[in-house]
């Protein structure tokens, strides 16, 4: 879906982006990681066809945003990391003017801009003024006016900063069922934890390339961590014998990557419980994100 | 409905700021109609009115549609929109301007029913008319310049509103007090003017220019915006602006010879084509300031060149290179044919100090980035301001010929200063 080609990209005094190089398929979640100021913005911005690159191209959907920035245009939705709304009008304005300012015709404006704000959440909201809306309800308005023409692929910069647990979580939710619709989504984020939630890969741009050299697949198997109440040694026999990897293990916990689907990790609980093991904490290991980028990028502590 | 004519319509057309509108400008008109003051008569205050909402305050509206969505953050989304750039300029134009013209409009009958009681029908339309372009003139004017000014990425967008204001409220300031000018010369007998040897009603020619400079300013407002929205413009526009200047300029020149009786020692060809070298050395300095001269653009356009794809870099010229350019071509032209009385060498030497002075536009933006231009401007303001005054306090008027287009050694020192300066400039680009 989105193809990039040595990829680069100058400021005065300066390259932000030194020849990446990147595949994204088709109705996938790609997260888009690094520290400040590695290039994240730029390559995003270079996608969405809003900057012109120094050397090598974009391609979306088959089409170079050099040669064909306004078609790309159409097929994509893009919300920057600090982005403004017309705080004077009300939501259902708002998604009206994006709607029709995306080429949706006059009469189908309407519809397209309550299915957007039902999309996410806001169809409560639609006679509020933007500017009276919280931190997390502006978020939600500026992500449905990106999607109100349903572009083939969403890039989202930083979507997820400022926001509660609670609007991360939703947000989270929507991104998996904008997903789960058709599109291709690019996410760049700073909260690691959280974007394992919804990410299919992920990407580590650091100093203007790719960490690595290429993206790397997230959920091929989940890090559990489990804790004993009781400590048994019989433990890490056991769990290798479930066939789970086994990562870490002493007699009172252990650490072990299995299959990522919820029933491979149901059987496993059901099989400890079974054999007698006190199974005091039993959770998807948090640090797994963090581990593959600070190995990628060479810190952490 | 155009979209962004819409969204501003919400935004500035609201049903309480119209009212409140009308309501204060019955009240001037009621107030200077039973009480007027002197000076203040009501067509007086009207016509200031006028001004006051088609000009100073429309300008402001008009440079505010892009700065203002700059500022707040929307105008990415706005590249990313369907709406293509003729539709998004005249839906800021005449959609952000909204509230403005509904006050200006309200004015106008307080101003042409007593001019058609003055001057009769026809002036009085003509009149109407000229207010009516001047307002939408000064806004295109201040609309463009925002254009303009949003590539600088100045980030400072009070100063850059208040230089759209100030562009909006020149312009329309330059055709107003030409157009009073056309009361003078009737007054002194001269109703008409020549231009390229036809005789024009001089009203009517004001008119037609107006009308002419309005649709370039528009022009250039389609041109800057489809800049904005990532399509590619190519080179053609802008020159056929130049070509147009340099034609509309150089026809003046036996009228401008006659009214102030300039000694007609000069070729008329050779005057023409003087007439047309200042304009177009005018457009190459105007646009020097005014366009970003991004390095890393420069340095791409450079490859284009070294690529052996001249026709792609010649596609990606900027209004300021194209300027430059035809100001070379057609000064050479003039240094040849004026040979006679150092004409063709004061050319020559003014085509050095050019070549010097935009090297040095290009060297100070790569230095200071969006406030290198004023940099040079200030740099440009001593070596043609200061340093001659200061050579003369010291008895040295012998060197002015270092920074003054004097003579032969006025030739070799500004091509040596411009072969430096363009040294520096291309080496701060390639760095």
């Amino acid at each position: 879906m989105i193809e990039i080609r040595d990829l680069v990209f100058e400021y005065p005094g300066h390259r932000a982006l030194a020849g990446i190089r990147l595949e994204i398929v088709r109705r996938s979640i790609t997260a888009l990681v690094g520290p400040n100021g590695a290039g994240k913005t730029t390559l995003l911005r270079c996608m969405a066809a809003l900057e012109t690159p120094y050397a090598g191209s974009v391609t979306i959907d088959g089409l170079d945003t050099r040669s064909a920035p306004r078609a790309i245009h159409a097929r994509l939705g893009y919300l920057p990391d600090f982005f403004g709304l017309y705080d004077a009008l009300p939501v259902r304005r708002c998604l009206h003017y994006a709607a029709r300012a995306h080429g949706i015709a006059p009469g189908a404006a309407a519809g397209a801009a309550e299915a957007a704000a039902a999309k996410v959440g806001l169809s409560d909201r639609l006679n509020q003024s933007a500017g009276a809306l919280s931190r997390g309800l502006r978020q939600r308005l500026a992500i449905a006016q990106t999607i109100v023409h349903q572009p083939k692929v969403l890039l989202l910069d930083e979507p997820a900063a400022g926001l509660d647990p609670q609007a991360r979580r939703d947000l989270s939710n929507l991104l998996l069922s904008l997903r789960d619709s058709g599109m291709t989504l690019v996410v760049s984020s700073h909260i690691l934890a959280e974007l394992e939630d919804y990410s299919d890969r992920m990407v580590i741009v650091d100093h203007g390339r790719i960490a690595g050299g290429q993206s790397i697949a997230l959920k091929t198997g989940a890090r559990l961590r489990l804790r004993l109440a009781v400590p048994r040694e019989d433990l890490k026999d056991f769990l290798a014998g479930q066939g789970a990897e086994i990562l870490e293990c002493a007699p009172d916990h252990a650490l072990v990557k299995i299959a990522a689907d919820p029933p491979a990790r149901a059987r496993l609980l059901a099989a400890l419980v079974g054999a007698g093991f006190a199974v005091a904490d039993f959770t998807e290991d948090a640090r797994a994100l963090e581990d593959v980028y600070f190995a990628q990028t060479g810190g952490g502590a | 409905m155009n979209p962004e004519l819409q969204r501003n319509l919400w935004l500035e057309a609201s049903p309480f700021r119209l009212i409140l509108i009308a309501g204060l400008l019955l009240l001037a008109f009621a107030a200077t109609s039973v009480a007027p003051l002197g000076f203040a008569t009501t067509s007086r205050t009207a016509l200031a009115l006028y001004w006051f909402f088609a000009v100073l305050w429309g300008t402001r509206s008009a440079g505010l549609s892009v700065v203002g969505e700059i500022r707040e953050r929307t105008w990415d989304g706005q590249k990313l929109s369907s709406i293509g750039p003729w539709e998004m300029v005249w839906g800021k134009l005449f959609g952000a301007t909204a509230a403005n013209w509904f006050g200006a409009l309200l004015c106008l009958p307080f101003i042409l029913i007593p001019a058609v009681g003055a001057m009769g029908l026809g002036p009085a339309l003509r009149y109407g008319l000229i207010l009516l372009t001047l307002g939408v003139f000064a806004q295109a004017v201040a609309l463009l310049s925002s254009l303009v000014l949003i590539r600088r990425n100045t980030g400072n967008w009070r100063l850059d509103t208040f230089l759209c204001q100030v562009a909006g409220i020149g312009a329309a300031f330059s055709y107003y007090s030409l157009w009073s000018s056309v009361s003078a010369f009737e007054r002194s007998g001269t109703s008409s003017l020549e231009w390229w040897g036809h005789s024009f009603n001089l009203g009517s020619f004001h008119l037609v220019s107006l009308l002419l400079f309005l649709a370039w300013a528009l022009v250039g407002c389609w041109r800057a915006m489809r800049t904005e929205l990532r399509f590619a413009n190519g080179p053609y526009v802008w020159l056929a602006y130049l070509l147009y200047s340099a034609v509309y300029s150089a026809g003046f020149e036996s009228w401008i010879g006659q009214r102030w009786s300039l000694p007609q020692t000069l070729d008329p060809a050779v005057a023409k084509l003087a007439y047309a070298g200042a304009t177009l050395l005018a457009a190459a300095y105007g646009m020097a300031f005014l366009e970003p001269k991004d390095p890393v653009r420069l340095r791409w356009l450079g490859e284009q060149v070294r690529g052996g794809r001249a026709y792609q870099a010649f596609l990606a010229m900027d209004c300021w290179m194209l300027s430059y350019v035809a100001t070379l071509l057609v000064g050479f032209l003039l240094a040849a044919l004026w040979m006679s009385g150092g004409g063709s060498l004061m050319v020559l030497a003014v085509l050095g100090f050019m070549t010097r002075d935009i090297a040095i536009f290009v060297l100070m933006q790569g230095q200071a980035g969006g406030k290198g231009d004023f940099a040079a401007l200030g740099l440009l303001g001593a070596l043609y301001l200061l340093v001659p005054t200061m050579l003369s306090g010291l008895n040295l008027r012998g060197l002015e010929f270092l920074v003054l287009p004097t003579g032969l050694f006025s030739v070799i020192a500004a091509w040596s200063e411009g072969a430096i300066c363009a040294y520096l400039a291309l080496k701060r680009i390639a760095r």
